[in-house]
């Protein structure tokens, strides 16, 4: 799977500004795509483009629990969040819809990514490929039941 | 074996489980509101499944009704096609629904308890991060996704690692007790844990400060427990916690049975051990203000906005947040608290809108008037909290005072409905978020108890509310 990435160097990016609550009256996924990342960067639905990654410090996803905020980065094309950690509900929204991919990632990562770079995951063996600046990391594997949805391709889909 | 209070009742509600791997638990009340649901029932219709235990699954209204009179119509038409779709779905599905014109109607976590619907020892879900209010019973309570949702519609059950206990020690006497809450009690804990303090854990909140608590204050220091990153926070439940729930709409005929079989099980075996432990002494704390973009960012009234280099304490990453954070809440490093003027005051949302919140409240407002400069309103956590208070006449003291007086719901907690701030408006809010635009686009929120609000919406700033008068 390849990206480029889209940086954003702060902890603590809430739902309310991935996807702000005046919002969350629409369903259509298109329409929600169109808002996504609002609250903390206008630019993001006219930059994005289909397959990119975002990465992020500590705590991505924390607040509310609307499985809107993950819905609306994977219609707007983001495939993967890499994030230093996530918040648990947001964590678990990603995976059980087969929205997007959260990511795990270390600190040599998160401080050696540019916004641009263009990034190859290997959930196999577990790593990223900085491809832009030759350099490979860790990503922490999932856990037994978040790897299985995954590989389900969601919660309904999942049968242990 | 030895074990703390949640792994007891995790133990008690585990239909599957191997070793060091995922579990089925068993959920005994779901809860539902209509902005994390539509997508879930209509995967119920899609795969042609129908909800497992309807009686076990009880619906309001409340993210995104108005609050104001509710005999007009509602103007917002996607809104109204939100409410009128819960309601198809729960006809269709036989699920129990308070609707805008129920007398039981009100944010979810206020009536849960209210209708004697939250017990102890039961797990509780439902599509809301703020659903760990409900373990202030003793409950095992947590917010899920909408995908969840649908999941626990189907089967009455969800799959998830079992979390971490997280003892929090709540010691000392506080000083004041009217103007020191449990809202500056959970403030100071996230200021001093972190919003990600409690990542992977069940906090359980103990000791003689929490002992000394009402039911409606342990709901507010268990509502903020997702602010603080974790799963889920509770309290052992105790006689106050038996005496709150006897004799309501929903409490159980074979009540006191059930209380003597709680007091044999439901608290932590004294020598449990936790995965992680933390104390905080409350006997000297202040009446806390949040002045920047998280939950975290927290001081004393007494205090003045932190410098980012002070706050940040050589981690670079804090100092750059604080500084963002002081840029989009327009706010300059040193200013005194008690100088910040204010324009908005909400007082409301699950933290805050309960009936001991409100009686608090009025004791400041009473006699006085709201700034000219400020626009302020009340929005009672449900109907009956909003019935109590017009009984005992605390609607005419915030009416007399020129405060809003509205009918229940989020309202302005999360600016979904009309109930928002404008750009650059700054407010006062008995709230749980004051990220960027929660309360709408460009709005600045400062996070307080209701008596702080209240004492704000007064003077028109931040004042040390342990000055005024509140016996």
């Amino acid at each position: 799977m390849k990206g480029n990435a889209i940086k954003y160097d702060q902890d603590n990016i809430d739902t309310d500004v991935i996807l702000p609550g005046t919002y969350l009256k629409l369903h259509d996924y298109a329409e929600l795509a169109k808002h996504a990342m609002e609250g903390l960067d206008p630019d993001f639905h006219s930059k994005v483009k289909d397959g990119d990654f975002i990465v992020a410090g500590k705590n991505f996803g924390c607040g509310s629990s609307r499985e809107h905020a993950p819905i609306a980065l994977s219609s707007s094309g983001i495939k993967a969040v890499l994030a230093l950690s996530f918040a648990r509900i947001f964590y678990r929204n990603a995976v059980d819809g087969a929205f997007l991919l959260p990511i795990e990632i270390g600190e040599d990562a998160y401080k050696n990514i540019s916004n641009g770079d263009q990034l190859e995951l290997s959930i196999e063996k577990n790593t990223i490929k900085n491809l832009t600046k030759n350099k490979e990391y860790k990503m922490k594997p999932f856990s037994e039941l978040i790897g299985k949805i995954i590989a389900s391709g969601g919660l309904f889909k999942y049968k242990p | 074996m030895s074990q703390t209070l949640f792994e007891k009742i995790w133990d008690s509600h585990v239909v599957v489980e191997r070793d060091g791997g995922p579990s089925i638990l068993y959920i005994d009340r779901h809860l539902v509101h209509e902005v994390t649901s539509p997508q879930a029932f209509e995967g119920l219709r899609l795969n042609k499944r129908k909800v497992r235990r309807p009686d076990l699954t009880i619906a309001t209204m409340d993210h995104n009704v108005p609050t104001s009179d509710r005999s007009l119509p509602i103007i917002d038409q996607i809104s109204e096609l939100q409410i009128k779709t819960l309601e198809k779905n729960c006809k269709d599905f036989g699920i129990q629904l308070f609707d805008i014109k129920s007398p039981y109607q009100g944010i979810v976590h206020v009536i849960g308890p209210q209708l004697g619907i939250t017990l102890p020892g039961t797990t509780i879900v439902c599509g809301d991060s703020h659903t760990s209010t409900h373990g202030a019973f003793g409950a095992l309570a947590f917010g899920i996704g909408t995908s969840e949702v649908e999941h626990v519609l189907a089967t009455q059950t969800i799959r998830m690692e079992k979390p971490k206990p997280f003892e929090i020690n709540v010691v000392g006497k506080r000083k004041n007790q009217h103007a020191i809450t449990a809202k500056d009690i959970i403030l100071s804990i996230i200021r001093h844990i972190g919003t990600n303090g409690g990542t992977g854990t069940v906090i359980e909140y103990r000791g003689e400060a929490i002992s000394d608590l009402t039911m409606e204050q342990r709901m507010t220091i268990c509502n903020m427990s997702i602010e603080a990153g974790a799963r889920a926070g509770l309290v052992a439940p105790d006689q106050k916690t038996f005496d709150y729930l006897k004799g309501r709409k929903f409490t159980p005929k074979n009540y006191d049975k059930l209380v003597s079989q709680w007091q044999e099980t439901l608290y932590t075996d004294s020598n449990a051990l936790f995965a992680k432990s933390f104390t905080i002494d409350v006997s000297n704390i202040a009446p806390q203000v949040s002045w920047g973009t998280n939950p975290a960012m927290v001081c004393d009234v007494t205090e003045s906005v932190p410098f980012p280099e002070e706050y940040a304490k050589g981690n670079e990453d804090q100092r750059k947040a604080a500084e963002k954070a002081l840029q989009y809440m327009n706010l300059k490093a040193g200013t005194q608290m008690t100088d910040i003027e204010i324009n908005r005051v909400f007082i409301g949302s699950c933290t805050n809108s309960r009936i001991e919140d409100l009686i608090e409240a009025s004791k400041v407002v009473k006699g006085n008037k709201v700034s000219s400069k400020v626009r302020a309103m009340v929005v009672p956590g449900s109907q009956m909290v909003k019935k109590q208070a017009e009984e005992m006449g605390l609607d005419k003291i915030f009416k007399n005072a020129n405060f809003e007086w509205r009918e229940s719901g989020c309202s302005m907690c999360l600016g979904m409905n009309p109930d928002i701030l404008a750009p650059g408006e700054r407010c006062a809010s008995t709230s749980n978020r004051n990220f960027e635009g929660r309360q709408g686009t460009g709005g600045r929120t400062h996070l307080v108890s209701p008596v702080m609000a209240a004492a704000a919406a007064i003077k028109g700033h931040f004042v040390d509310v342990r000055e005024m008068d509140l016996n």
